[in-house]
């Protein structure tokens, strides 16, 4: 192993080991929430872009499972005191079980259904939260038994668990990449025909794409509704964690592990700052208005997301002048090498 | 007996408007294979101007049809000119998280500009109530109904029987093909997303004399609008017609029997069902979508 790969390799562990050891230097109740939500976004974001970025399907069904996480989770603990932080796996698949089905039914056709059943979705799982009054309380909501444990550590408690999250979303999104599956799901995105045409069971791999990102959704979700201690179907659905994880990953880039990571700590502590500066009457909606902005502009100018767009950039900034002859050559390295170094 | 003949007419009146709401957007699907997720906001962005239109200057929501077609017609055009039009020829999942972001742009001005609060277009004829036997007809819900037939009629006749419809039916078959021909089909597009837009900017002063609107109520919309052109195929016109009726009727019938909260659970049962049993709905074709 040269000293090169083991840095290309082992760099996380540096801002990693620096994550770990923020909180014993005391990090206050306002930092230790932003790098929750920064973390809870992340990690969503890095598992929607499993589905979004490196296969190509956009789902809109990952905030219905971050919801649906968030009542599986609080039910289980208001009816039978299963403490959540334990079961958030088990949600996780409990999710990921039910969006197969529902891949199953949104991947029949190529195209447009897969976003239309997704929203649908996410409408439905709603309705559900807001209509079982029997089960969920309708919009009065759950109120969640509280954590038993000292609360000075409850905010660094949250914290490592999301940050544990987060790093075997990373994990679990590297493998991919690596993986014989990953490169099937991106030959999925670049011409599903020809995936099909050379054996790859491109209906199998779509399903499982989208049952580990849901999986991230539906653990995020769990996690939150005990961080709040409550559910209730306006929270638990708020359509800005949808465009959260989607604007991430496309202004970090689609087609980079780190691109969502990337997004989701540049775009989260700026919203926060923002929303404490905005007058409070009407902070959320300007809020709204802004990041539907951002989503429109980067999708417009700048597509390939920041991780792409950089490397590219210095790529040409190496490589300043291309002799007309080898121009072919050099253009068709680039992107498989920026490929790679994602 | 009462009942059902209530629901029917009820039905055939609120499909009338979901008609409406629909054509535009599997119109835009058609030329350019794009689901146009901020079609609902748009609709309800046009109910706010009509609010403030009858409050603030005194114009009938029935005349403010007029103008809100023509301004949300250039707005239109601009927004596929100079953002979509790039994004559909390059990446089709760009486009569609940029009417996403459109979406929510709507929404966020809304809640900024008239706060978050329920608003309704309220005229001097909005709690008129007819009493046939034993059925009651709201009279909105008749004017409603009327105006969509009309504006319905003019579409189809716009599309039909005119060289601007039918290079856009051209596109809408095939793209490249009506390239070939001569059609110009970026111009097309930017005139096909302005009409889209337009038609859905005249179902907004319709809608928000009977339905209470507030800024994120285009959710609700745009969830029933998808299950009605995905039954009735996408991109197809007549479909899309067909689907808004027996939808209209089904979600009408449906609440005489169960509490109206579940009423949109009616668009999802089909939805799932047309995507299980015939996943092209009724006039589309199979494989189309995948263009």
């Amino acid at each position: 192993m040269t000293a090169r790969r083991a840095v290309g390799l082992l760099w996380p562990l540096v801002p990693l080991a620096i994550l770990i050891a923020l909180p014993f230097n005391g990090l206050n109740d306002f930092y230790l929430d932003m790098f929750y939500f920064t973390f809870t976004y992340a990690a969503m974001s890095v598992g929607w872009n499993i589905i979004g970025g490196f296969t190509g399907y956009i789902s809109l069904a990952n905030l219905g499972f971050f919801g649906l996480g968030s009542y599986v989770a609080g039910l289980f603990l208001y009816y039978w005191g299963w403490p959540i932080l334990l079961t958030a796996p088990l949600v996780g698949f409990i999710c990921a079980a039910l969006a197969a089905g529902l891949g199953w039914i949104a991947l029949r056709t190529k195209g447009p259904s897969f976003v239309i059943v997704t929203l649908a979705f996410t409408f439905i799982a709603q309705m559900l939260a807001l209509n079982l009054k029997g089960l969920t309380k309708g919009s009065a909501g759950l109120y969640l038994p509280l954590l038993t444990i000292d609360p000075s550590y409850r905010g660094d408690l949250f914290y490592y668990y999301m940050l544990g999250v987060l790093v075997l979303a990373v994990v679990v999104a590297i493998g991919i990449r690596r993986s014989r599956f990953g490169l099937g799901l991106i030959a999925i995105r670049e011409d599903e025909g020809k995936a099909e045409g050379s054996g790859i069971n491109t209906n199998l791999f779509k399903i499982l794409a989208f049952m580990i990102s849901i999986w991230f959704a539906g653990v995020a979700g769990a996690v939150h509704a005990q961080y709040l201690n409550y559910v209730d179907p306006d929270l638990a659905f708020e359509l800005i964690i949808m465009l959260n994880m989607i604007v991430m990953a496309l202004l970090g880039s689609r087609s980079s592990v780190w691109g969502p990571v990337l997004g989701a700590f540049i775009l989260f502590p700026l919203q926060n700052f923002l929303v404490y500066w905005l007058p409070s009457t009407i902070a959320g909606q300007i809020h709204l208005a802004l990041l539907g902005v951002v989503l429109i502009l980067v999708a417009r100018f700048m597509p390939e997301g920041l991780i792409t767009t950089g490397a590219n950039l210095l790529h040409r900034v190496r490589r300043p002048v291309v002799p007309e002859e080898t121009a072919p050559a050099v253009a068709g390295g680039a992107p498989s090498e920026t490929r790679r170094a994602s | 007996m009462v009942l059902l003949i209530q629901g029917l007419v009820l039905g055939v009146l609120v499909g009338g408007m979901y008609a409406l709401m629909a054509s535009g957007l599997t119109l835009i699907f058609g030329v350019m294979r794009l689901i146009n997720i901020a079609h609902a906001a748009i609709v309800i962005f046009s109910s706010y101007l009509s609010w403030t239109l009858l409050t603030s200057v005194g114009i009938d929501p029935l005349l403010s049809i007029g103008i809100l077609a023509v301004v949300f017609f250039i707005g239109g055009a601009l927004i596929q000119a100079g953002i979509l039009s790039a994004l559909v020829d390059k990446d089709l999942s760009l486009a569609l998280l940029a009417t996403l972001g459109i979406a929510n742009v709507i929404e966020g001005t809304e809640g900024a500009l008239w706060t978050s609060t329920f608003h309704q277009v309220n005229t001097s004829y909005t709690d008129i109530t007819y009493h046939v036997g034993d059925i009651y007809i709201p009279l909105v819900m008749v004017i409603t109904f009327a105006v969509s037939v009309v504006l319905l009629i003019l579409l189809f006749g716009l599309l039909n029987y005119t060289r601007l419809g039918r290079a856009i039916r051209a596109t809408t078959q095939n793209r490249s093909v009506a390239q070939l021909v001569g059609v110009n089909v970026s111009r097309i597009t930017i005139i096909a997303f302005g009409i889209g837009v337009a038609v859905a900017a005249t179902a907004g002063p319709l809608i928000g004399m009977y339905y209470p609107f507030y800024p994120n109520s285009h959710w609700g919309w745009i969830g029933k609008l998808m299950a009605i052109v995905v039954l009735g195929g996408l991109g197809s016109f007549r479909g899309a017609m067909l689907a808004a009726l027996i939808l209209g009727i089904a979600e009408q019938v449906t609440i005489l029997y169960i509490p109206a909260d579940w009423a949109a659970m009616v668009f999802f049962v089909f939805l799932f069902a047309v995507l299980i049993v015939r996943p092209q709905g009724f006039f589309g074709h199979v494989g189309r979508e995948s263009l």
